[in-house]
């Protein structure tokens, strides 16, 4: 195989042992903090941990990400990385989510979708507007005949010798349900991680609760901001670089990344949560 | 089976980078303590060298994951590497003097389980997945506990997470002017995420050489010492901040320098050219 033609080989196949081994680490991590920290606040916080960490591997798999073609118009697509789009993404949802912290879990995490989703729409919308007014091309996809919610064609409007290019309207409201999944799963992270800390931190370090806030915060959103991008490169590295959106092929390999996704929140879970419980 | 698409011929191999890059950051780290030991802070800016050893041998690490064309470009392997630093870094930080070796082996834990998933269940089938993603939460836990280490004088939970505020001549404890408090974290997260995957970036391709690429990356982690060392100056004394300054610049102007001369060397042709051009005849 000559080097140009060298892909990377993360081919459909879903290795089913590595799938068992991955759902048995996942079920040690749980069972070990239901051992060591019964069923209270800490294990409620790994099990949304864990949801959100999930929320953001699915999630990713929405987003039209393009790389470097779609920047040349040879690919559908935003131009750029999966982990800058995802980052982009969940960080937009996850300070929106942040300011509602006080609200509850779930005002905090739907307003951090609505953050996320509305980031996405924002990029898109600007994305389209520089393909079609600046680099005038038009939107095709490449992988599909016709668009799966309009219903309009596409062969015509691709250009010869490209996958498609811009960003068609399915691609647009894939990158908006991307941006809602990604904005709630870091909020969710963040808050379930927020409350742990505010429980345990004023007894471990012996401080007013309104001192330790800073600490607090700053810890949860660190940990989210960690446990995210952990996350997002993961399901980059699913859909190896490129995907159109949610009418893709490679969207069908999003099982692998749920599971994945579910093992890497909780082993980076258990130890943000185990920094004050031990 | 993949392939790999980029070429790693000569130069110093791979497996001497990471011994020379884990034992250099550590031991610098350890330095930090003298400041413990002599009661001064003058000692911190071993903190931010440690992080210029770890990111040298950091972008190395990405060179060689990234010569089989994961697909998702380079600066994603920055941020997993940093991602799942952050968390073994922290946790650490609780265990006192024991703090990097306790980092180095979470990370480890933390890198392997993330290689497994990554090679087996998302079916990556890259031959150095594990290791490099092992080496990736190792640099990235490092690197932030160097700039920890350089920002507060100290890499124990209780002095990230405690600052003091002079008020009216008096010294307070404030948890808001620490470290964590004060989310300066986030930006030496920053700093190494990009510092990490920057040089690789900048380098890869057909005329790829190994001296030019570890040289920029020692320039892209003194530049980052710059800015934490302007950071750490309402954390630690100003004269030990300023050390760190002084270090930080002579270092970056050095490599900075090298690189240029590299980067000459390597070039098929230059023109000098200035960057305001003297404009005769007007």
């Amino acid at each position: 195989m000559s080097a140009v033609a060298a892909k990377p080989t993360a081919g459909a196949a879903v290795d089913m042992t590595a799938m068992i081994i991955g759902l048995i680490i996942l079920l040690i991590v749980i069972a070990a903090t239901y051992f060591y920290l019964g069923s209270g606040l800490a294990f409620m916080a790994l099990i949304g941990v864990i949801i959100g960490g999930v929320l953001i591997g699915f999630g990713v798999h929405f987003v039209p990400v393009g790389g470097a073609p779609a920047a040349m118009g040879q690919a559908p697509g935003i131009a750029t990385g999966v982990a800058m789009l995802a980052a982009g993404a969940g960080l937009a949802g996850l300070f929106g989510g942040a300011w509602a912290a006080e609200q509850g879990v779930v005002v905090a995490t739907i307003t951090g979708a609505v953050g996320g989703g509305l980031m996405m729409a924002i990029t898109c919308m600007f994305v389209n507007f520089i393909y079609v007014y600046g680099m005038g091309i038009p939107s095709a996809s490449g992988k599909v005949a016709k668009d799966p919610i309009t219903g309009d064609t596409q062969a015509e409007f691709k250009s010869q010798g490209t996958e498609g290019h811009g960003l068609p309207f399915v691609s647009y409201v894939g990158g908006v349900i991307g941006g809602l999944f990604g904005g709630a799963g870091g909020t969710l992270i963040y808050i379930m991680l927020l409350e742990v800390y505010q429980e345990e931190l004023p007894r471990m370090m012996t401080a007013l609760p309104s001192q330790v806030l800073p600490i607090a915060v700053a810890l949860a959103g660190m940990f989210a901001i960690g446990i995210f991008l952990v996350n997002a490169v993961l399901a980059a590295y699913n859909i190896t670089g490129t995907i159109e959106g949610p009418h893709d092929p490679k969207f069908k390999r999003f099982p692998r990344a749920i599971v994945a996704s579910a093992v890497a929140s909780a082993v980076c879970g258990i130890v943000a949560i185990m920094i004050v419980a031990l | 089976m993949s392939v790999k698409v980029e070429k790693i011929e000569g130069g110093t191999p791979h497996t001497t980078i990471m011994v020379a890059g884990l034992i250099a950051s550590v031991v610098l780290i350890y330095l930090t303590y003298l400041n413990v030991l002599t009661d001064t802070q003058y000692f911190s800016f071993f903190g931010g060298l440690a992080t210029v050893a770890a990111l040298v041998w950091g972008s190395h690490a990405i060179k060689n994951l990234c010569s089989y064309g994961i697909g998702t470009g380079v600066p994603s392997a920055g941020m997993i590497a940093f991602g799942s630093g952050v968390i073994a870094m922290l946790f650490a930080t609780k265990y006192g003097i024991l703090a990097p070796v306790v980092a180095v082996i979470l990370a480890a834990l933390i890198g392997v389980i993330l290689g497994y998933v990554a090679n087996n269940i998302l079916n990556m089938r890259i031959p150095v997945m594990i290791q490099s993603l092992v080496e990736m939460a190792i640099i990235g836990a490092l690197v932030l506990m160097g700039y920890a280490a350089m920002m507060t004088g100290s890499f124990e939970f209780s002095s990230l997470t405690t600052g003091s505020v002079s008020f009216l001549g008096l010294s307070l404890p404030s948890y808001q002017a620490s470290f964590l408090g004060g989310a300066l974290i986030a930006t030496a997260f920053m700093l190494g995420a990009i510092a990490i995957q920057h040089p690789f970036n900048a380098c890869l391709g057909p005329n790829w050489t190994q001296d030019r690429m570890l040289m920029l990356a020692a320039e892209c982690g003194f530049l980052s010492m710059i800015t934490a060392a302007v950071m750490s100056m309402p954390l630690i004394p100003l004269s030990a901040a300023l050390v760190s300054l002084f270090v930080a610049i002579v270092g970056w102007y050095y490599t900075y320098s090298k690189y240029i001369e590299l980067s000459r060397r390597d070039a098929a042709a230059w023109l000098d050219s200035k960057p305001i051009p003297d404009v005769e005849g007007h």
